[in-house]
C-alpha cells in the first residue's frame, strides 16, 4: 500500500445556486458593467470619460434649455416692473401731480450698435416713486446706471458715451432693475424737465397687464427652433454613449472566454454605458452648476443671463435624469446587436447585416404625416405645439436614421481612385456606423436650420416692413419737441458743425391756420409752414430757383383735394395765423403774393411735406411759437465712431431728443429677438457638433494608431493620410448634406404649408450647408495634430 | 567603418527613449540576398536596431549608410521615399489596413510608389500565388486566418521589388507550422530575388532561416557567423 493507494479523489464540487434570471439578471449584469467600467483600469476609465463628459456637455445644454421657461419669465416680470404703472381711467389718462408722482421722458439712446435705456425724470416731490433695482433718486446732473453700463462709461471703449452722458454717477442699478446683466440703463435727474418740454408724468412702476401675447407664427418658429436644437443634442448624448466602443467589446471578448453568453455580454456593455451615462449627468449637473456661476460674465449676441435666472424646471429636469440612463442602455443592447464577440478574444468586424430602408423612412413619413394633419395654423386660434414639436421631431429623427443607410448604400457603389480615396472608401465600406453616427447631428441641425430659413423668410413679411426711407439720401433722423425760441437754428448749426457730418437737412415746423371765424361744424383749414434754408427746402419740395428770402406753396403730388385744401391756408398775399390753439394770441404772418407753388419731393425719411415752405430770410425761425425742430443728417461713413458724434451732439442740445438710423427696412422687435436666440442656440449646438465630430475622429485615429505607424513605416506619405481622413469625413458629411437639404426643404415647406404661405427660396439652404461644411473642414484641420502623432514611429513599439 | 559590399551598414549607433537607452554603440551589416537574424531578449534594442536600419527612427549618434548614402542625412520625405521604393516591412502583427482587401494591401506599396491600380493588382496577385495564398485575393484582413495574413504581409513586403525587407518577428504571433511556412516562404523569395533579409527575432528556430545572426543585448551588438 503506498500513500497514494490511500488518496482518495476529491469530492465533487456541489453545484453551485443557479445564476439569477429575468430582471435579477439585468441587474446583476448591468451590475457588473459598472463595476467593469470602474475597475477597467486606464482603458476602462479612458472610454467612461469620453461617454461621460460628451453625455455631461449634451445634459448640461438640455438642463440649460429646461431653465428657459423660467428665465423667460423673470425676465419678462421685471421688464415689466420697471414700466410705468397704469393710470385708471383709460389708456389716455394722465397721472396726478402728487408727492410720490414722477415727470419723466425717454432719453434712450444707441451707442456702437446697442441700445441704452435711458430716462430723465424730474420727481413732482419729496417722496418721488423710485424705479426697480435704485435706492434713491437722483438729484439733477446726477445719474444711476446698471452695473454694465458703468463699466463701459469707467472704460476706453465707452469715452464717446461719457460724453453723451455727463450727469455724475451716484449709484448702481441692482439686478432687480436690470432684464440682464448686461442691460445698458440709466436714470437720469434733470431739473429743467416740463410737460411742456416732453415731460411725461407717471405715478409709480409696476405694469401688472399680460404681457402681449406671442403671435402664432413666432410660436411655431419658438417650437421649431426648440426642435432644431435639441434633437441634434439628443443624437450627440447617443453618439457619446457608443464613445470608445472598439475598445469595450475587445475587453468583453474576454469575459466570453470565461463562459458569458451574448445576451450578458451586451448587458455588461449596457452597464459600462450607464456607469458613462450617470457619471455624465454628474458632470452634467457639475457643468451647469459650475456654468450658472459664470453665465453672468458672459454675453453672446448682446444676450446675458442672471444666474439667478437660469432655474430648470423641474419635470424637465426629471425627464432628463430617466432618459439619459435609459437611452444609454437601449443604445448600446441596439448597437451590440450588430457586434459579434467570439470568445477568442476576436472581435469579427465582419460585413454588418444589410441595413434596410423601409423601416427608417417611416419616421419621416410619420412625422410629415403629423404636420400635414396638423391642419393650419392661423392668428386667431391658440396654436397646438405638441403635433408640430413631434411631427418635425420625427421628421429630423427619421432623417438621422435614414443616414446609415444611404451612406452604407451610397459608398458601396463607390470604387477606383487614388490611393487615400480607396483607403477611406474601403473604410467606410467596412463600417460606415461611426461616420453616420458622427454626421447624424450635423444632418440633422442643417436640416432643421434649414426647414428655420425658410420659414423665417416665409413669414418675415410679416415682422418686416418696408419704411420708405432712403439712407442714400440721409442717414440719421433727429427730433426734438424742445420749443425754446432759438433751439430749431441751434440744432442745425450744431449738428452742421459735428465731425463727419456732410449735410443736414434741418427745418422747423409748425402749424400755420387760416385766420377768421368758422362757424362749429366747419373745420379750420391747416396746414404746415416748414423754414429751413434752400438747401433743405430743395430736399423737400421741387425746387429750381431759391435764394434766402423766398418762400414756396408746396402741393402734394397727384392729389388735387388735398392741393386744395393746401390752398385754403396758403392763400398767396394772405396772412396765416402761427401757434393758435397754445393759448395767447396767435403770431400771423403774410405769404407773399410771389410765392411760386411747387411739387412736393419725398424727403429721405420717405415722407411728403407740402404746405408752405419758407426761407429763413422769410420768417425768423426763433421767432415761431410751438415749433418742433426735425434734422435729417447726411454724414462721411467712413468716419469712425460718427453715428457717435452725431448723438453727441443731439444729447448737448437737448436730452430728450430723439435719434434715430434710417433704415430702409425695419424689423419687429420680437421676431428680431427670436432670431437672435436663434442664433444664440444654433452656435452652442454647432459647437457640440464639432466636439462629438472631433471626439469620433480621434477616437477612431487612435484605434489605428498602430496601422498608421505600420502605413508609415513603409513610406507612406502624410499628405496620403491626411487626405485619407479628409475623404473618410467629408463622404458621409457630403452625404449627409444632402439628406439634410432634402429633409430641410421637405420639412420647411410642409411647416410653411401649415401657416398658408407660400415657400420665397429655395436656396436658402445654401448658408447652413456652407456653415457645416466649414464644421467638417475645422473638424478635420484640427485633428491632423493628432493624426501627426499617431504616425510617430513609436506606434510600433510594442515592449 | 563600413564592411566591403554591404548593402546597408550602421555604426555605433545610440539610441535612448528619454532615460531609457535602446542602443548604446549597435552596430551592424547587410549584403545584398543576405538574410541576417536579430536576436536578443526582449527590450534589448533589437526593434530599435531595425527601426533605425529602416530610416524610421532616426539614431541620436552613429552612422547608417544604404547603398553608400547616409540615413542620417536625408530628409524625413526622402527617408519615406526610400521605404517607400527599396524597402519591405513585415510585422508581427496589426499591419495589413483590415479595410482593405489582400490583394488591394498586396498593391499598396505599388500604388504609393505610383503604379497604376490595376497593374499593382496584377503584380499583387502574382505574389499571393507565389506565397499560396491567392484564394484569400478578395478577402479582408479580417476574414483571414493568422498564417495567411502573415504570408500576405509577406507577399506586400515583396511586391515592391524591394532590396531590404526588415521583418520584426514576423511570425511571432503564428503556430509553429505556419510560422515554419512563413520563413520557408520568405526567405526562399529574398533569396531568389537577391533581396536582404534584417530578421529580427527571439526564436531560435526563426533564425535558423537566416544565413549570419548578429545578437543585441543592453543596446550592444555581437554578429556570429551562422551556417545554414
Amino acid at each position: 500500500m503506498t500513500l497514494l493507494d490511500q488518496k482518495k479523489a476529491p469530492a465533487a464540487t456541489p453545484p453551485g445556486p443557479p445564476g439569477p434570471t429575468g430582471f435579477a439578471a439585468w441587474l446583476r449584469d448591468l451590475a457588473l458593467g459598472i463595476r467593469f467600467a470602474a475597475g477597467g483600469g486606464r482603458e476602462g476609465w479612458i472610454r467612461t470619460a469620453l461617454t461621460a463628459v460628451g453625455v455631461g456637455l449634451g445634459v448640461a445644454l438640455l438642463v440649460t434649455a429646461a431653465s428657459a421657461p423660467h428665465l423667460l419669465e423673470e425676465r419678462s416680470a421685471r421688464s415689466q416692473a420697471r414700466a410705468e404703472s397704469a393710470v385708471p381711467g383709460g389708456p389716455d389718462a394722465r397721472a396726478a401731480k402728487t408727492d410720490t408722482s414722477v415727470l419723466r421722458v425717454n432719453a434712450e439712446t444707441e451707442y456702437r450698435g446697442r441700445t441704452i435705456d435711458g430716462w430723465l425724470m424730474r420727481a413732482d416731490g419729496t417722496r418721488p416713486a423710485l424705479p426697480p433695482g435704485v435706492a434713491r433718486f437722483p438729484a439733477a446732473d446726477e445719474m444711476v446706471v446698471s452695473p454694465a453700463l458703468k463699466e463701459l462709461l469707467d472704460s476706453s471703449e465707452g469715452a464717446l458715451l461719457r460724453e453723451r452722458l455727463p450727469n455724475r454717477i451716484t449709484g448702481t442699478i441692482a439686478d432687480s432693475g436690470l432684464v440682464s446683466p448686461g442691460d445698458l440703463v440709466y436714470y437720469a435727474g434733470s431739473d429743467t424737465l416740463t410737460p411742456d418740454n416732453g415731460g411725461h408724468r407717471i405715478a409709480g412702476y409696476g405694469d401688472p397687464s399680460e404681457g402681449e401675447e406671442m403671435p402664432p407664427v413666432l410660436i411655431v418658429l419658438i417650437i421649431m427652433i426648440c426642435v432644431v436644437l435639441l434633437v441634434p443634442v439628443a443624437i450627440f448624448i447617443v453618439t457619446a454613449v457608443r464613445f470608445g466602443g472598439d475598445r469595450r467589446d475587445r475587453r468583453l471578448a474576454a469575459l466570453r472566454l470565461v463562459g458569458t453568453d451574448i445576451r450578458m455580454t451586451r448587458r455588461i456593455a449596457a452597464g459600462e454605458a450607464l456607469f458613462g451615462a450617470l457619471l455624465g449627468l454628474l458632470i452634467g449637473a457639475v457643468l451647469f452648476l459650475v456654468g450658472r456661476q459664470f453665465v453672468g460674465h458672459i454675453e453672446m449676441w448682446n444676450v446675458s443671463v442672471f444666474p439667478s435666472d437660469l432655474v430648470p424646471d423641474l419635470r424637465l429636469t426629471a425627464l432628463v435624469v430617466v432618459a439619459v440612463p435609459l437611452t444609454a442602455v437601449v443604445v448600446t443592447l441596439a448597437a451590440m446587436r450588430s457586434v459579434v464577440i467570439e470568445p477568442l478574444g476576436v472581435v469579427r468586424g465582419g460585413r454588418n447585416r444589410r441595413r434596410r430602408v423601409w423601416w427608417r423612412l417611416l419616421m419621416p413619413a410619420a412625422g410629415l404625416a403629423v404636420l400635414g394633419l396638423t391642419g393650419r395654423v392661423d392668428e386667431y386660434s391658440p396654436v397646438n405645439p405638441y403635433p408640430i414639436a413631434g411631427g418635425a421631431v420625427l421628421v429630423l429623427v427619421g432623417l438621422a436614421l435614414l443616414l446609415p443607410w444611404l451612406i452604407e448604400a451610397c459608398v458601396n457603389r463607390l470604387n477606383g481612385g487614388p490611393v487615400p480615396w480607396q483607403l477611406a472608401i474601403r473604410r467606410l465600406q467596412l463600417s460606415s456606423g461611426a461616420a453616420s453616427r458622427a454626421v447624424s447631428g450635423i444632418t440633422v441641425a442643417v436640416a432643421g436650420a434649414v426647414a428655420l430659413q425658410m420659414l423665417f423668410a416665409a413669414v418675415g413679411d410679416e415682422f418686416t416692413r418696408m419704411t420708405g426711407q432712403d439712407p442714400s439720401r440721409a442717414q440719421f433722423y433727429t427730433f426734438s419737441e424742445k420749443v425754446d425760441p432759438g433751439a430749431a437754428n441751434r440744432t442745425i448749426e450744431q449738428f452742421k458743425a459735428t465731425k463727419g457730418v456732410k449735410r443736414v437737412i434741418g427745418k422747423v415746423e409748425v402749424y400755420v391756420t387760416r385766420p377768421g371765424k368758422f362757424s362749429g361744424d366747419d373745420v379750420r383749414p391747416t396746414t404746415s409752414l416748414i423754414v429751413g434754408d434752400c438747401g433743405t427746402l430743395r430736399e423737400l419740395a421741387q425746387i429750381d430757383s431759391c435764394k434766402d428770402g423766398d418762400t414756396f406753396v408746396v402741393h402734394p403730388r397727384n392729389d388735387k383735394e388735398m392741393s386744395n385744401w393746401v390752398d385754403q391756408t396758403a392763400r398767396k398775399g394772405k396772412e396765416v395765423e402761427i401757434g393758435a390753439g397754445l393759448g395767447g394770441k396767435p403770431m400771423r404772418w403774410t405769404l407773399p403774393a410771389d410765392s411760386p407753388t411747387v411739387t412736393v419731393r419725398r424727403d429721405p425719411m420717405g415722407e411728403d411735406s407740402w404746405g408752405i415752405m419758407a426761407t429763413t430770410g422769410a420768417i425768423d425761425p426763433t421767432t415761431l411759437p410751438g415749433a418742433m425742430t426735425q434734422s435729417q443728417i447726411r454724414v462721411d461713413q467712413s468716419v469712425p465712431d460718427v453715428a457717435e458724434y452725431v448723438r453727441n451732439t443731439a444729447a448737448r442740445i437737448d436730452p430728450a431728443m430723439r435719434v434715430s438710423s434710417l433704415t430702409s427696412v425695419a424689423r419687429d422687435e420680437k421676431y428680431a429677438s427670436v432670431q437672435r436666440g436663434l442664433q444664440v442656440g444654433a452656435t452652442l449646438t454647432l459647437l457640440l457638433i464639432a466636439a462629438a465630430m472631433l471626439v469620433s475622429q480621434l477616437e477612431q485615429l487612435r484605434e489605428r494608431k498602430r496601422l498608421l505607424s505600420v502605413l508609415v513605416a513603409f513610406g507612406t506619405r502624410r499628405s496620403t493620410l491626411g487626405w485619407s481622413v479628409l475623404w473618410q469625413t467629408a463622404v458621409p458629411v457630403v452625404i449627409g448634406l444632402v439628406v439634410a437639404i432634402a429633409g430641410g426643404l421637405g420639412l420647411g415647406a410642409a411647416l410653411i404649408a401649415m401657416l398658408d404661405k407660400e415657400v420665397t427660396d429655395w436656396w436658402l439652404f445654401l448658408p447652413m450647408t456652407g456653415a457645416g461644411a466649414a464644421l467638417i473642414l475645422l473638424v478635420t484641420l484640427v485633428s491632423l495634430p493628432s493624426l501627426w502623432r499617431m504616425m510617430r514611429p513609436e506606434g510600433l513599439r510594442t515592449e | 567603418m563600413i564592411p566591403v559590399g554591404s548593402l546597408l551598414s550602421a555604426d555605433s549607433l545610440h539610441k535612448a527613449y528619454g532615460q531609457t537607452p535602446a542602443l548604446d554603440g549597435a552596430s551592424f551589416s547587410i549584403h545584398p540576398g543576405e538574410v541576417v537574424a536579430v536576436m536578443g531578449p526582449s527590450g534589448s534594442g533589437k526593434s530599435t536596431l531595425l527601426h533605425c536600419l529602416a530610416g524610421i527612427v532616426t539614431p541620436d549618434r552613429g552612422t547608417i549608410t544604404y547603398a553608400g548614402r547616409e540615413l542620417s542625412a536625408m530628409s524625413d520625405a526622402e527617408r519615406s521615399a526610400l521605404r517607400r521604393t527599396e524597402f519591405g516591412f513585415v510585422f508581427q502583427f496589426g499591419q495589413l489596413v483590415p479595410e482593405l482587401t489582400c490583394v488591394e494591401n498586396v498593391a499598396l506599396p505599388l500604388r504609393l510608389a505610383g503604379a497604376k491600380r490595376k497593374e499593382a493588382e496584377r503584380t499583387a496577385r502574382h505574389w499571393l500565388e507565389r506565397l499560396e495564398v491567392d484564394d484569400v485575393a478578395a478577402k479582408r484582413p479580417g476574414e483571414v486566418s493568422g498564417g495567411q495574413g502573415q504570408r500576405v504581409a509577406v507577399a506586400r513586403s515583396l511586391a515592391g521589388s524591394p532590396k531590404v525587407i526588415f521583418a520584426d518577428e514576423p511570425t511571432g504571433a503564428l503556430d509553429s507550422l505556419n510560422g515554419e511556412r512563413v520563413m520557408q516562404l520568405l526567405t526562399e523569395a529574398a533569396r531568389s530575388t537577391n533581396v536582404a533579409v534584417v530578421l529580427v527575432t527571439h526564436e531560435a528556430r526563426v533564425a535558423a532561416y537566416s544565413d549570419r545572426d548578429v545578437t543585441v543585448r543592453d543596446g550592444r551588438t555581437r554578429d556570429l557567423e551562422h551556417a545554414v
